[in-house]
């Protein structure tokens, strides 16, 4: 029920399976275009500026010595030397490959070298095989929220599909491997779900609206390119639960890429990975200017990177990309706007 | 006669006057007997199981030693730009083939053995990436290297599975 009249609130036709598998629904909208920081927000409640740093996508294989756990290690290192040191770090899912145990405990054995407390989300990549069973034992709920020096920060899963699995009886293993395919044409549109909606409403039912609010997911919270699950099937919801707040800055993972967008009171930005870069898909980007430049394959470190994401006492944020090689345009070298 | 009366059944104008240009010129009455439609479709599903096989292998680790597939970095093919050669690549460092850019793939990112040039599984990698981009314009050397933004061109394949094939 509340997923209908949420929708009709919002005016927006439910999605239903192929037919709408096309991207830029959503952006850019007349808010969107009113441009990076024209959201009026002055009014947001004074925080205590801080600075804290993200990492996302190591995508580790059980194999010893990998590629990628010396660019995890890197980017882990990287985010240690930041001065003065980031309050905290977020991890934006996708820390193993094929969600294997030793995957997740050779990516926590990685990330506990963090100076600074971390929180993590899952990625489609953690949760397949044992539908989030090793994951959770290692690093506890798949959403939570907490204040920080003013400002509320939740997390959420947001790689949840309905089961695609059952019918076509496939193993656990079979179940993962469509899953590890960015272009699964069977696994659907994945999203938060109901339970965590409600969650969400509850999380931040008490909140006064001048509330600096930061989200991460693994998934963009717009629709961007449903064919590669670059979307969040519920974020109408989780926009309309959040449209209270004066401001709301989003990150995401999974895009492996530079891509900003804008929605009513919420900027959001996606993130470089640890372990390999993706091309733009066919659609406009909402804001053209915001991207990454070509890859050389010759390069392991070329579009990939660490961040560091500064706020001020007004909760203007700056999402700085710390990309290991010289990827990216001077606008997005000085860091985008939040 | 029976030659004549097939060119009766052409539905295309030209095709038929080409032909009877053809003929006039050999001197000959021997036309060859267009394919039958169970002809063309056994044809069409013989490249479908190229591309079929094509889309196993991307999927697949077996092509390296370090559990990455191309699929990893070029979903739908992606990023592979088979319109855009024969052209000249950094990487390769001459003007090189399509082909010749798998292999390069398969060595690099997937520290693989490189497919003999004229191999099945590289005509059906081949297959795969090039299905990926049917109806996208030939344009050799269009994308500039390094610089600029990478993309998907073409409509992808719409496979039955996912990975671990
Ligand atoms: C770790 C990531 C990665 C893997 C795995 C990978 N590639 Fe690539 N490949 C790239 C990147 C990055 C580029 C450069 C894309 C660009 O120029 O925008 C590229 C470029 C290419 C190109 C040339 C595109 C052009 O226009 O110059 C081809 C063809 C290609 N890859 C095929 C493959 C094949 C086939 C495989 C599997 C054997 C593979 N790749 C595996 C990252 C990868
Ligand atoms: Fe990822
Ligand atoms: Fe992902």
């Amino acid at each position: 029920m509340r997923k209908l009249s949420r929708r009709d609130f919002l005016g927006m036709s439910i999605k239903t399976g192929a037919a709408t598998m096309f991207a830029g629904m959503f952006a850019p909208t007349a808010t969107s275009l009113m441009g990076l920081g024209g959201v009026a927000h002055a009014s947001t409640k004074k925080i205590t500026p801080f600075t804290f740093a993200v990492l996302t996508d190591a995508h580790l294989y059980d194999i010893s010595d990998h590629k990628f756990d010396a660019i995890l290690e890197k980017a882990v290192s990287d985010v240690n030397s930041i001065q003065p040191r980031p309050d905290f770090v977020l991890y934006g899912g996708d820390l193993g490959q094929s969600g294997k145990k030793e995957e997740l405990v050779k990516g926590k054995r990685i990330l506990d070298k963090l100076k600074m407390p971390y929180k993590i989300i899952l990625g489609e990549h953690d949760y397949y095989l044992d539908m989030g069973k090793a994951w959770r034992g290692l690093f506890g709920d798949e959403h939570w929220s907490f204040d920080h020096k003013g400002t509320h920060i939740i997390g959420m899963n947001s790689i949840l599909v309905n089961d695609f699995w059952s019918l076509r009886k496939l193993t656990p293993l079979e179940r993962m491997g469509y899953m590890e395919e960015l272009e699964c044409h069977q696994c659907g549109l994945w999203g938060v779900q109901e339970k965590q909606l409600d969650w969400l409403e509850k999380d931040v039912k008490k909140l006064s609206p001048d509330m600096p609010i930061l989200i991460m997911t693994h998934s963009p919270l717009w629709d961007y390119y449903p064919r590669w699950n670059f979307q969040t099937v519920d974020a109408p919801e989780i926009r309309q639960i959040l449209r209270k707040f004066e401001k709301v800055m989003a990150i995401h993972g999974h895009v492996h890429q530079v891509v900003y967008n804008s929605i009513g009171n919420i900027s959001s930005a996606g993130l470089l990975s640890t372990s390999w870069p993706w091309p733009y898909p066919p659609v406009d980007l909402p804001y053209p200017n915001i991207k990454m430049n070509r890859v050389d394959p010759g390069d392991f470190e070329d579009g990939l990177g660490s961040h560091k994401i500064d706020l001020s006492s007004n909760f203007d944020g700056v999402v700085n990309y710390r990309a290991f090689s010289d990827l990216l345009p001077d606008n997005v070298k000085r860091g985008i706007k939040l | 006669m029976k030659n004549i009366h097939e060119f009766a059944t052409f539905k295309n104008a030209s095709s038929a006057a080409c032909a009877v240009v053809v003929l006039v010129a050999m001197g000959s009455v021997n036309a060859k007997t267009p394919p039958t439609s169970a002809e063309l479709e056994d044809q069409k599903n013989m490249l479908m199981s190229a591309v079929k096989r094509g889309d196993d292998l991307w999927h697949s680790a077996k092509l390296g030693s370090n559990g990455l597939a191309c699929g990893n970095c070029h979903p739908d093919g992606s990023a592979t730009n088979p319109h855009t050669w024969p052209k000249y690549q950094s990487n390769l460092g001459k003007v090189g083939t399509l082909r010749e850019m798998i292999n390069w793939c398969i060595s690099v990112p997937l520290v693989g053995t490189p497919l003999a040039l004229d191999s099945d599984e590289m005509i059906a990698m081949e297959a795969y990436t090039m299905y990926t981009h049917r109806g996208v314009a030939i344009a050799p050397a269009k994308d500039e290297q390094h610089g600029g933004t990478p993309v998907v061109s073409g409509p992808g394949y719409p496979n039955a599975h996912g990975g671990n094939r």
